[in-house]
């Protein structure tokens, strides 16, 4: 029964953020991007169903176009750190030895970093743009993989089938891809969404500190900073992102839940 | 075993600790700007800002500014802030008495919470008490700290006015004051590692009533509370402890935005100034200082598991 | 569950914790913690603040920035325009009751001339940046000082007023230890030296010893008198929580307020928001030297684009006026001829990109959050620029970053302020220069550059004043740089709080400042 209702609402409140992200794309009530000096800080009302910015800018417009590029950051950080972090993860579990110890000390000392200060650094050398956060984050992200697919291999490749394919003559390489790699999908899935999460949070952290995707692109994380000073006239401004980032985080979480459940045997309902 | 197997531990982690110095050092000259720039700001002519550079110790060659402060850093001292001379370590040490005792006092608080919540929620798995506790505890965790942090601030200090909004008291100075002013990040850090917590002994649980020894517990007639105190929720722990280490290692991290959020002198703070101060060497030593902690967090979880999980001590 | 109860309890026993606020000291904020309490030296605006609570100059800026006699009872100038002589003022005492003589001054003086001090202010008094070069310094008798300049520098007494300067304070020997390290300022103003516990808070206590000027306050100088026992600037960077402690009540006075906090504070009744343009100019700066500004008329297109008047009433409404020109709004200098600024023009800003053969390329302009009005004036630029079909995207640095690749020249556009000249040849100064050998420099168009050097040794005010309307029209032609506006200084403060007042110089000032 959780299960189903996990996935259920996780997998509607994602069906709704990535279906208004790509919405957003094609249309929204208004230019987000467009500055009304006249009619700042406006409350909500028919015209503005979220009201006003500092700049007279449409909220429900910018949430939208915040929820594409939030999205779209989150899933490039992702797939940076799941592609790197596994190719980490597969080479150090496989090879084992001195590789093996090299790459997992890079690996705690990376660890060992605060995640959001790692990105705090590396976004200074970057730059803040919308490619430096991808990169900061998804070079933070990826001890996490590295960890988890070494854990992944190393206790694959102890398994017969490993063992068998290497028996018969089949390359390391091809050992490697055709057997080791899809054992460690499932773990991954799971992690992939936690990770989706952690980004669209530590974005908005980032941009809070003032180093988000600079604008004037919205995300949910800089909308959220740019209404702290107005926090107390205008509500409206600080709660809109703050909410949509918790649903999308609820949303991630649960359909992360489901994901879990159905993909490790063992925590399936008995 | 324990001893020489911590010896080993902490030897392992020299070499983690050394890279992170190494990348840290080479992270912060990457930067664009320096603190001799920021402090003549935009009237900066050349001549000035070589003094000023040569005067902060910043014109050596990148390897002897490094050599010198690993040097001095292997014997204990951190060097000084560039932007008012404090002594660094001191520095570090006072602000992490700060953000210690609210990480602290957080992650107690939600242990205390999240850990029997978690393990009834586990003994009743799939029941409505179990949906509700998870979902709760989901919802929780997937609020962003800083705007929880905002809206609690905005209506307990602004709108009722029960606790001040701004500053800090030291535990020792007025241990009653201390407590009003870290009261919000502390409710709101709980409230968050609250979720996650729970989430973790709920999953933790349910692997050992898997166990045999809760069915053999079980099967000698014994009332469903005390398996479940007897046995349960010791064993539920120790994999909490484990995460309880991660959890801590994160908070140091994550804490710099509730510190600004609550502008409380912290640790986490101290190193975010520090990177907009571009103040080498409070940056380097901070980000040292909480490698080498999460470090010893592990390494500690790790030590205390064996006394908390009987399946590993048994092996 | 668990969590609400407690907050309960604790709600209840904090309501009886709060009367004991009243014995608590005048407090205002401080967005940062103060760099050392040394006048000139390890310092930034907010140490300049704190500092010149306790330490005071033979001058001083007055109100309007002007400097005027403070330590000094009268300062004579030689013929030759070479030797000032500055007779001190009678019954003045340092902190440690020990009477003020010209012995102190001198070896003050003769303390920041030495390069081991690193006194800021150092290469604009011994010829290194060419405004002035002090040959000697006398102390003939015990109320008497002379200091005596190579060639006369209209300069020399604004120079020594700076508050960057320290407003080169007049310290007793003891201020410094046996060994010439600097224990705390032992000066003779109106507070003295308290805790200084750092990253929280700086505590002043009131110099009961304090013999005050006539008058009423005037700047750093006029009438001070300490009416409270104890000040304190409390450390509070983020600014949303700095509104929030002087709502709640946990700060008396708000200094340096940001623009977006404004609307809140002023709806409130108790609390009330002064403001005060300041020196300090917000502009966009243009670099001549990149392949496409360095084509005046996309420089000119940009400045038509923009409707300034608009742009400016929407980031400070009527709190200063719209400027633009390099010298302040506030300045003595400002004739009509310096007044005007063309109108928005669409139409005209596009002719001149077509003649120009701009064709939609991105122009990257810089800007940071840590001035939010150097923000927001960026976001509004790049949105009426693109009325104009010119493309600007931002590239949002942190402040240390920005200031870097100002340093460098490295930069299309940047949004950006200047720290206060106060001085108008300084004002082009601050801008002008060659880029070769300074790249920070904006404009280096020789013809400026020349009519600068001729105004900083003119000394007939209506010499320079004509200079300074030529200027003016070479550098709206030109457009190097687009000045927005004076950045207008805000203090907030509460209900209660009497004799806060904001100013050109824009630092926090407690003296007369009381609290019921």
């Amino acid at each position: 029964m959780r299960l189903r209702m996990n996935a259920a609402i996780g997998g509607t409140l994602m069906a709704l953020v990535t279906g208004t992200a790509i919405t957003s794309a094609f249309w929204t009530p208004e230019n987000p991007l467009r500055i009304a000096m006249r009619a700042r800080l406006n409350a909500p009302s028919a015209a503005h169903w979220l009201g006003t910015d500092e700049v007279g800018r449409d909220v429900v417009s910018r949430l939208m176009a915040g929820a594409g590029t939030s999205c779209l950051v989150a899933a490039l950080t992702v797939l940076a750190a799941v592609v790197l972090g596994s190719l980490i993860g597969l080479v150090s579990g496989f090879a084992r030895g001195w590789v093996d110890r090299v790459l997992m000390l890079v690996n705690d000392a990376l660890l060992a970093f605060p995640g959001i200060l790692l990105a705090l650094g590396l976004l200074a050398v970057l730059g803040a743009s919308q490619w430096g956060i991808v990169a900061a984050l998804g070079l933070a992200y990826t001890p996490t993989v590295a960890r988890i697919v070494r854990g992944a291999v190393l206790s694959i490749r102890e398994r017969e089938f490993v063992e068998a394919s290497r028996s018969i003559g089949n390359s390391a390489l091809y050992t490697m891809w055709r057997h080791v790699l899809p054992g460690t999908v499932s773990p991954l899935t799971v992690l992939a969404t936690s990770l989706f999460g952690w980004a669209i949070l530590a974005e908005s952290a980032l941009s809070f500190l003032g180093l988000g995707v600079p604008p004037p692109a919205p995300t949910w994380g800089n909308m959220l900073a740019a209404a702290r000073p107005y926090l107390e006239s205008a509500i409206w401004l600080g709660v809109a992102p703050g909410a949509c980032i918790a649903l999308t985080l609820l949303g991630v979480n649960l359909l992360g839940d489901a994901l879990r459940d159905h993909l490790d045997p063992r925590s399936r309902p008995q | 075993m324990t001893a020489t197997y911590a010896l080993k531990r902490l030897a392992m982690a020299v070499p983690t600790l050394l890279l992170v110095a190494v990348a840290v050092f080479a992270l912060l000259r990457l930067v664009p700007g320096d603190p001799a720039q920021l402090m003549l700001g935009d009237a900066a002519d050349a001549d000035q800002l070589a003094a000023l550079r040569e005067s902060m110790g910043l014109n050596h060659a990148l390897p002897v500014q490094f050599a010198n402060w690993l040097g001095a850093a292997l014997r204990g001292d951190l060097g000084h802030s560039l932007a008012n001379g404090q002594a660094v370590l001191p520095l570090i040490l006072e602000r992490f008495q700060v953000t210690a005792s609210i990480v602290l006092l957080a992650v107690a608080l939600a242990a205390l919470i999240a850990i029997p919540l978690g393990t009834i929620a586990a003994w009743k798995q799939n029941s409505a008490l179990d949906v509700a506790v998870v979902g709760g505890a989901t919802l929780l965790l997937s609020i962003p700290s800083f705007w929880l942090g905002l809206l609690l601030l905005l209506f307990f200090g602004l709108k009722l006015g029960w606790v001040p909004v701004v500053g800090y008291v030291g535990f020792g100075e007025s241990p009653w004051q201390a407590l009003l002013y870290i009261v919000l990040p502390v409710v709101t850090l709980t409230l968050i590692e609250t979720g996650v917590l729970t989430r973790m002994a709920r999953s933790a649980a349910i692997d050992v009533l898997r166990l045999e020894y809760v069915a053999h517990a079980r099967s000698k007639g014994l009332r469903e509370s005390t398996v479940l105190r007897r046995h349960v929720l010791p064993n539920a722990f120790a994999p909490t402890l484990t995460l309880l280490g991660i959890v801590l290692g994160n908070l140091l991290g994550g804490i710099a935005v509730i510190e600004t959020v609550f502008t409380i002198p912290g640790l986490g703070r101290l190193l975010v100034d520090g990177i907009y101060a571009r103040d080498y060497p409070v940056v380097q030593g901070t980000m040292l200082f909480v490698a080498a902690i999460y470090v010893v967090v592990n390494l500690l979880t790790d030590l205390l598991y064996p006394f908390f999980d009987p399946r590993v001590a048994a092996e | 569950m668990k969590t609400s109860s407690f907050l309960a309890g604790l709600a209840a026993a904090v309501l009886c914790v709060l009367p004991a606020m009243a014995q608590e000291p005048l407090r205002a904020s401080l967005n940062s913690d103060i760099r050392s309490t040394q006048p000139g030296g390890n310092r930034d605006f907010n140490t300049d603040s704190v500092v010149l609570h306790m330490v005071e100059g033979l001058v001083a800026l007055d109100e309007r920035a002007m400097p005027v006699p403070m330590l000094a009872e009268k300062v004579d100038v030689s013929p030759d325009g070479r030797t000032y002589t500055f007779t001190l003022r009678q019954g003045v005492t340092f902190h440690n009751g020990v009477p003020l003589t010209s012995a102190e001054v001198l070896w003050s003086l003769r303390r920041y001339m030495d390069p081991a001090t690193q006194w800021r202010c150092l290469p604009d008094l011994n010829g290194r940046t060419g405004l002035a070069k002090v040959t000697e310094m006398a102390a003939p008798d015990a109320r008497t000082m002379t200091v005596t300049l190579e060639k006369p520098a209209a300069l020399f007494l604004s120079i020594l007023a700076r508050p960057d300067c320290g407003e080169t304070g007049i310290l007793h020997p003891s201020s410094v230890g046996a060994d010439g390290a600097w224990i705390k300022p032992v000066g003779t103003g109106p507070f003295m030296m308290g805790e200084w516990r750092r990253g929280q808070f700086v505590e002043l206590d009131r110099f009961d010893g304090y013999v005050s000027l006539p008058g009423e306050r005037d700047g750093f100088a006029g009438g001070k008198q300490a009416l409270v026992p104890k000040v304190r600037f409390v450390v509070i960077p983020d600014s949303s929580a700095a509104k929030a402690a002087l709502l709640a009540g946990n700060v008396d006075v708000l200094t340096d307020v940001p623009s977006p906090e404004l609307p809140d504070l002023r709806a409130r009744a108790d609390v009330t928001v002064l403001a005060a343009p300041t020196m300090g100019v917000t502009g966009l700066l243009m670099q001549t030297r990149d392949p496409l500004l360095k084509d005046a008329r996309i420089r000119q297109a940009i400045a038509l684009s923009l409707d300034v008047p608009e742009l400016v009433s929407a980031m400070i409404g009527d709190d200063a006026p719209a400027n633009a020109s390099p010298l302040p709004s506030a300045s003595a200098f400002r004739s009509d001829a310096q007044t005007g600024r063309p109108a928005r023009d669409i139409a005209a800003a596009k002719r001149l990109l077509a003649q120009a053969g701009y064709r939609g390329q991105t122009i990257r302009m810089i800007t940071n959050r840590r001035y939010p009005n150097v923000y927001d004036a960026a976001v509004a630029t790049q949105a009426m620029a693109a009325e104009a079909g010119i493309k600007i995207e931002l590239e949002v640095l942190d402040w240390a970053t920005q200031l870097d690749r100002y340093t460098r020249g490295d930069y299309q556009m940047m949004s950006f302020i200047y720290s206060p000249r106060l001085d108008p040849s300084l004002s082009y100064e601050m801008l002008s220069g060659p880029k070769d050998m300074q790249p920070r420099k904006v404009w280096e168009d020789p013809q400026a550059l020349a009519l600068i050097q001729q105004s900083m040794t003119a000394t007939d005010s209506a010499a320079r004043q004509r200079i300074f309307d030529e200027l003016y029209k070479l550098f709206m032609t030109q457009v190097p740089m687009i000045v927005l506006y004076n950045q207008p200084d805000y203090l907030a403060f509460r209900k209660g709080v009497r004799g806060a007042k904001p100013w050109a110089a824009g630092q926090t000032r407690l003296w007369n400042v009381s609290r019921d």
